[in-house]
């Protein structure tokens, strides 16, 4: 991690139609840095981490990265800047979201044919490095539909970073995998942060989030309840909100009872 | 021989003007339609509003009446076209109609996912519509595809109205001349079933072909 400010985002706020989505996020990400962010359901990460590729606009504030600075409202970014942006951000899907009619060497090999004008042959070899890293070259040509979902996670891993990014985002990477097939996802995030990839990772995974994370950022009810060093905001956070939502997650059977005891009450109340 | 028989040279010769004039307006229709279809999708409102009310009068107005309308009706106004010509505008106006509701439901077809995955890769939106959506469009574009040139095939045979020589012309020509209504006729069905059973095997090739993936 360094002192190079890579994602600066002041003050943004995003609304969808009138629901507020968050507001007022602030966040600075270092070059190299890993950022987890956490919170419960709806609390607006997928959200944020899409403002910063801007798969989405955002209604306030500014947001600054990799030497653009984007301002929200309605002005259009202009085409060239939001190319430049989806060149040099990588992003791998809740869905994993492969196209289905390629096969896994094709999804690798199609952005940086067609947008970085690479050679087939040059792209087709940086691909199966890729494969090879991630363990599946001999599922080159497959389809998605035949992989698993962990295997079709780790292929959408290698589209990303065929593009060679200088960031990453990742949305809740691993929620859609049957629990055996975490790992191997995981691990292959685990490489590119000790490789130096800056990324911002929206995981439910606090023991994964603690390990590689320098930072963690709790999003809650719209705003960033905390965030600090991983290790001291998922030991003793100090927010209460940040202490609710971490003794829910990191204590299932209190969550559990706090569900039952929630639930006795209300249908007590409606009798 | 029986005297129907003398009908198969003409028959032949009809059978090409169908087969041709239903090519040429299937493909002049699909690109139209991809055209108008992305304008009834992304275009400004006012297109899609006109776009919109193109496919209801299309669908809603029985296809004699477009016809005669092209034929007859531009006539009066001193604009007058040939029969192969009427009948080229026709089948095109009307395919159009019906060809931009089979690439619009194809297009919606395609998840938001994709397109946000090719976005996020930086492509554009012209190469994200060519090598993304359209590709995984056109599988479920191929069914309703077929069965509409299909439907362009049995349009021809009401050409015959305005004097376009083709199978069906023939036939009526025929039973005219010889009062041999049940040959003649049978002969013309099997002459159009023949070429709707081609039609749906192209259909059907090409639907396995662009399917495989899945
Ligand atoms: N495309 C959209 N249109 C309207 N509302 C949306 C859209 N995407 C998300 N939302 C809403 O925004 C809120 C935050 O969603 P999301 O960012 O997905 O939360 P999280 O990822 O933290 O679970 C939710 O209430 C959700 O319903
Ligand atoms: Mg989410």
């Amino acid at each position: 991690m360094s002192n190079d400010v890579v994602v600066s985002a002041r003050n943004m706020t995003k609304r969808f139609g009138n629901t507020l989505v968050f507001k007022d996020v602030s966040l600075d990400v270092h070059k190299s840095e890993v950022v987890a962010i956490v919170g419960p359901s709806g609390a607006g990460k997928s959200t944020f981490i899409r403002c910063i590729n801007r798969l989405h606009p955002f209604d306030e504030g500014t947001l600054e990265l990799l030497g653009h600075r984007l301002t929200g409202g309605k002005a259009k970014v202009p085409r060239a800047v939001l190319q430049d942006i989806h060149t040099r951000v990588g992003m791998v899907f809740q869905t994993f979201n492969l196209f289905p009619h390629l096969t896994v060497i094709e999804n690798i090999m199609l952005a940086p044919m067609e947008v970085k004008k690479m050679p087939r042959a040059e792209a087709r070899e940086r691909a199966m490095a890729l494969l090879e890293m991630v363990g599946l070259p001999h599922k080159r040509d497959i389809y998605p539909k035949r992989l698993s979902g962990g295997e079709q996670q780790r292929v959408a891993i290698c589209r990303a970073l065929a593009m060679e990014p200088e960031i990453m985002l990742f949305d809740e990477p691993t929620s859609m995998l049957d629990p055996e097939l975490v790992g191997e996802v995981l691990g292959a995030i685990q490489r590119l942060a000790r490789e130096g990839m800056t990324m911002l990772l929206v995981t439910h995974e606090m023991a994964f989030a603690k390990e590689v994370a320098d930072t963690v950022v709790i999003m809650a009810d719209h705003e960033i309840a905390e965030m600090g060093p991983a290790c001291e905001v998922l030991e003793s956070p100090k927010t209460e909100r940040a202490q609710q939502f971490l003794s829910r997650v990191l204590k299932p059977e209190q969550a559990a009872d706090d569900f039952v005891a929630a639930r006795t009450a209300s249908q007590g109340g409606d009798r | 021989m029986h005297v129907a028989l003398h009908y198969l040279g003409v028959y032949g010769v009809g059978a090409l003007k169908d087969i041709a004039l239903t090519i040429v307006s299937t493909i002049l229709s699909i690109i139209l339609g991809v055209l108008a279809a992305a304008g009834r999708l992304y275009g400004p409102k006012a297109l899609q509003i006109a776009i919109a009310w193109y496919v209801e009068i299309i669908r809603g107005l029985p296809a004699i009446l477009q016809l005669f309308i092209i034929y007859f009706g531009f006539d009066q106004i001193g604009i007058h076209f040939s029969p192969l010509m009427a009948a080229l505008i026709w089948l095109v106006a009307y395919g159009v109609g019906y060809a931009v509701e089979i690439f619009r439901a194809g297009l919606m077809d395609v998840a938001q996912g994709q397109r946000e995955a090719s976005a996020a890769l930086g492509l554009s939106p012209s190469t994200t519509m060519r090598k993304i959506v359209f590709p995984q469009a056109l599988v479920a574009m191929l069914p309703p595809l077929t069965s509409f040139v299909v439907l362009q095939l049995k349009n021809t045979t009401l050409l015959y109205l305005v004097g376009f020589a083709d199978v069906m012309y023939e036939a009526r020509l025929g039973v005219d001349a010889t009062n041999q209504a049940g040959p003649l006729y049978v002969m013309a069905a099997v002459v159009y079933l023949i070429i709707s059973l081609v039609i749906g095997r192209i259909g059907m090739r090409m639907e396995r072909r662009a399917a495989a993936y899945r």
